[in-house]
This record gives structure tokens, sequence and C-alpha cells, in this order.
């Protein structure tokens, strides 16, 4: 029996401190990890709960799925490369170079989700900083739209709030106020002082009230006066709020930059891909783009080359996703596009995912973090190295990737 | 005391549930999945406003499609919203819409009507694909 620790893959947050014990090739006891992320690995060690090579439902040799992707992506004039958002940096690299040689079109899940959000971090336009600049310096913890203790379970105890390390003399309490804005009572607006209940979509409320740019209720100017008496505002933002402003973050950006320069304020995205961080930043230094983009011609950018408006146009003949599950996160009625003889699908994944059995061929591949090595990018932007593999396994994305390559006919 | 209503109009709200993923990382899509998913948590006024009790079925309509699911009473829930945790069921109710720059898979307008029918199966949602 053997201890390692690891780098949990399982959600954005990326904990290096998790623990499994290995007997005979499997995980016994695991320690450190969630819920979420003790699931993780288990399916990982589970072969029932790990993806097979096939090609159009039949069983056969990663090799000859790498074949058939290749005479599939070689065959197409306009391919699709998708997904990205969950592997490492060297197999998002390899994967930009084959939609370049392939002039195809690339996207990450960023462009239906936190594209908006991400593209002002990256672009500088909305403050950020790393999670442990935050811990015990931020006296201001503000989660909007977002509830860790469902997407990122670890994310209070290991980054924020009950990592704090001075604590109230009388009690438990950290030295940080936790305050929440959110459309119904979550386990974090329980814990939070003050919590700020809203109506679905009554984000751009708030924020224009806050702004004083419509006449201030209560909440907005008691949230005002909260941010204003911090002294470092950590905002982390859920998808709550993005969806809410429909991308539209004008207003948001305005907030952030209205308290001046006697309050630090920092944007965190709470994003549970564990490295679409990482996958935007490597589109926007090769490209000024954070996502959809077109290698066809010159490189360009904009939502025509997004999945969803590819998919919705049916633009694309070939769609090559790589460690990413569609077919389990977006409408059906959008899916329903890509029905018929006129599109093929290439999966490459380590889990048995929807996508996986709807597409025509499926690659096999290591999970990162533990079959495989690599670097991530965690959600605070910190670049996170995967700890050296614990256990063997199917072809790493990189190697699927570089042989693709090998074999594709632009 | 007032008859109880056949239907009611509501915001939808989709949210992150800590447990699905767990479910389906262990099991993938089947039965596990189905009865974490198929729930819809109700204020208690609405509950009483379609005489409902709780696990007893309920139809929840949007403009892009249909599915029946159980309600359950949400203690802390505001009159007029309802709560499901995103999964296969939301993605059937959610359209894939246009001229917006996220997919509205956070909150929609929607109605709930009681109904006899059983849950619906979670393999109907998922979407079968005819090979190319």
């Amino acid at each position: 029996m053997g201890s390692r620790t690891l780098v949990c893959t399982g959600c954005g947050c990326l904990c290096d401190d998790v623990q499994v014990d290995i007997e005979g090739g499997l995980p016994g006891r695991i320690e450190n990890a969630c819920a979420r992320g003790a699931a993780y690995l288990r399916a990982a060690f589970n072969a029932r709960r790990r993806a097979g090579a096939r090609i159009r439902g039949d069983a056969c040799s990663p090799e000859a799925a790498i074949d058939e992707a290749a005479r599939l992506l070689s065959r197409a004039r306009r391919r699709l490369v998708f997904g990205l958002d969950s592997s490492t940096q060297e197999a998002q690299r390899l994967a930009v170079e084959l939609a370049q040689k392939l002039g195809a079109v690339i996207d990450g899940a960023s462009s239906f989700s936190w594209g908006p959000l991400i593209e002002r971090i990256v672009g500088q336009d909305l403050p950020s900083c790393s999670l442990s600049d935050v811990k015990d310096k931020a006296d201001l913890l503000l989660y909007w739209g977002a509830n860790p203790t469902a997407t990122h379970p670890r994310h209070l105890s290991r980054h924020t709030y009950y990592a704090y390390t001075e604590f109230n003399p009388a009690g438990w309490y950290p030295r940080v106020t936790l305050a929440s804005v959110d459309v119904r009572q979550t386990e974090l607006a329980a814990m939070s002082k003050p919590a700020f209940r809203i109506k679905p979509g009554g984000d751009r409320g708030l924020i224009s009230g806050v702004l004083g740019e419509s006449p201030a209720d209560a909440q907005a100017g008691q949230l005002a006066e909260l941010v204003r008496k911090s002294r470092f505002c950590a905002l982390f933002c859920g998808l709550g709020l993005v969806q809410a402003l429909d991308g539209d973050l004008d207003a948001f950006t305005r907030m952030v930059r209205m308290p001046g320069q006697s309050v630090r304020m920092a944007v965190i995205p709470m994003i549970a891909e564990t490295n679409m961080m990482g996958l935007t930043r490597t589109l926007h230094e090769r490209t000024s783009y954070v996502n959809s983009i077109s290698f066809a011609g010159d490189v360009s950018g904009g939502r025509q080359f997004s999945f969803v408006e590819q998919v919705r146009q049916q633009a694309a003949d070939c769609i090559l996703v790589i460690g990413s599950d569609p077919f389990a996160a977006l409408p059906q009625s959008l899916l329903a596009q890509l029905q018929g003889p006129n599109v093929s699908i290439i999966c490459m994944d380590h889990f048995p995912t929807l996508t996986a059995d709807a597409a025509d061929v499926v690659v096999p591949t290591a999970v990162p973090g533990v079959e495989s090595s690599g670097t991530l990018v965690r959600l605070d932007g910190e670049r996170v190295a995967l700890a050296e593999p614990v256990k063997d396994g199917p072809l790493t994305q990189e190697a699927a990737l570089v042989r693709l390559m090998e074999k594709v006919q632009p | 005391m007032t008859s109880p209503q056949a239907e009611l109009v509501l915001t939808l709200v989709f949210h992150d549930d800590a447990y699905l993923p767990v479910v389906s990382l262990a099991e993938g899509w089947g039965d596990a999945y189905q009865k974490k998913a198929a729930v819809v948590r109700l204020a208690k006024a609405d509950m009483e406003k379609l005489g409902l009790k709780a696990n007893d079925r309920v139809r929840i309509t949007a403009p892009a499609g249909s599915v029946v699911v159980a309600a359950r009473p949400d203690a802390a829930g505001e009159a007029g919203i309802a709560l499901m945790a995103s999964s296969l069921y939301t993605n059937t109710l959610a359209g894939c819409g246009t001229g917006s720059h996220v997919l509205p898979l956070r909150h929609i307008e929607g109605r709930a009507a009681v109904t006899d029918r059983d849950v619906t199966p979670v393999r109907d949602l998922v979407v079968k694909r005819d090979r190319a």
C-alpha cells in the first residue's frame, strides 16, 4: 500500500493536498477530498466508469479510433474543435496547433458561460487577484450569484472564510465579513452576514442602485456601505451573476471600479471547470480572443464561431470534442441540430459521457492528475503543476493529439 | 377553503447541486441521477395553491419543453419561484435563445401543473443521435 498526494482535478479549486491510499491498484482511504473530488478519483480508478475506444458504437483499439478520427477530420471541410476546459495547458496548446493546421474553428465552454467576465479579467478591465492574496488579507468576502458549498465544496475551507488564521477571541468566527447576494436561500446565504436576497434577474437593479444610477433601495444602500467600509473586498462571481446580466458587464465593471483608491476590489470567477482560465489565457495570448476563434484564413473571432452558433447554424461538418460534455450541459433543443449524416462527432475523454455516447468515434484518454501530469491554471489565474501520475492509463490527451496531428490531412 | 389551482405561472431558477455530479460520476445517468434531478422545490404557499403534498408529481412546462418531476416544499422559498438543480431535466426546459450573450440556463419563465403521470424517465431526456 502506498499513500500519494494528488492535485484533485474534480473542480476549479485544484486542491493540492488530497491524499489517496492505493491498495492493489485501487483507491482506499481518500483524505482531504470533498464528495465530488472523491467521486472523481474513484471513477478514475473504476474500469466500468471509464470511456472505451469506439467507432460508431463498436469497441475498437485506441489506434483504430485515432485513425478513424483522423480520417473524419481530413475528409471534413468545416471542422470545429471544442472543449479543452479541463485539459492541461500542454494539451490545450497542441489542440490549438491542430485547429490551426486544419483551419478549424476552436471554442470552449466559456463562450456560453464565463466568457464575458473572463474577457474583462484577462483584458484587465476588472481587477483580480490570487486566492493566496485573499486569505487573511481581504476583510470582505462577497459571493454574488455563487454557492461554493455546491460548486466548489472546499473553497471556503481551503481558500477563504475557514482558511483565515485569525479568529474572534469569543468564538470561532474568522476575522472577516462574509456576505452574499443570491436569488435563493443557500447554505452560504445562511452563513452570510449580511445575505442580500434579490429577485431572479434583480442583479442589474441592485448594481444600478449601488451606482446611484437608480433610486437606491435599502439593500443597495447597505451593500454600497459594506463595500465602502472595507479595505479589501474579494468579489467571487458565480454564473448566476453572469447569466442575470446576460453577459453585459458594463455597469458591473463601473460598480467594481467605483469605491476608489481607499478600497481594494478584486474579482474572482467561481469557475467549475478545472482549466477554463488556462484555455482562455492560452487563446488570448495567441489570438487576442478568449474563445470563439476561426483559423480559416486569417485568425478571426466572434460569436458566429461559438459552439452554440456553430451548432445552431449547422456550420461544422466535423466536431472534435476534447474533455467536455456538451450533451450533458446544453439544451436538448440545440443538440437536436446535431442529427443526421452531415456532421460527425469525435469525442476524446476519460469518462463515458453523454457526448461519448453520441459520438461517431471515441478516443479514451488519461485522467489528468491521476494518469498524466501537466499544468493547469486555477480559477484565480495561478498555475498549478499536477503531481506525477499514480497509475498507468490510456494515452494522454497530449499523446492522442500528437498522433492525430501526424495523421490528419488539412 | 378554496379549490386548488390547476396551474401556476412561475419563475424557474436553475442552480448547481453538490451531489448530482457525484451521482453521475459514480453511476452515470441512471436511477440515482433521476431520483436527485427530477425534483422541483416550491414555496409552501405555491404547494398549497396547487394542492400538492411532498413528492406529488407536477408537470413543469417552459417554451422549450416539458418534464414531470416530484414536487418538494422549500421552507425558505418565495412564492412564484421554483428551484431546480441544473440537469438534463432543466436542459429540456431551457431554450437555446437567440441574441443572448450567454445561454438562458439560470432562470426562465414556466408553468407548473398537477399531474398523475410518472416522473419523466431520464433516458427520455438523453439526446439520441443518428450517427453519420
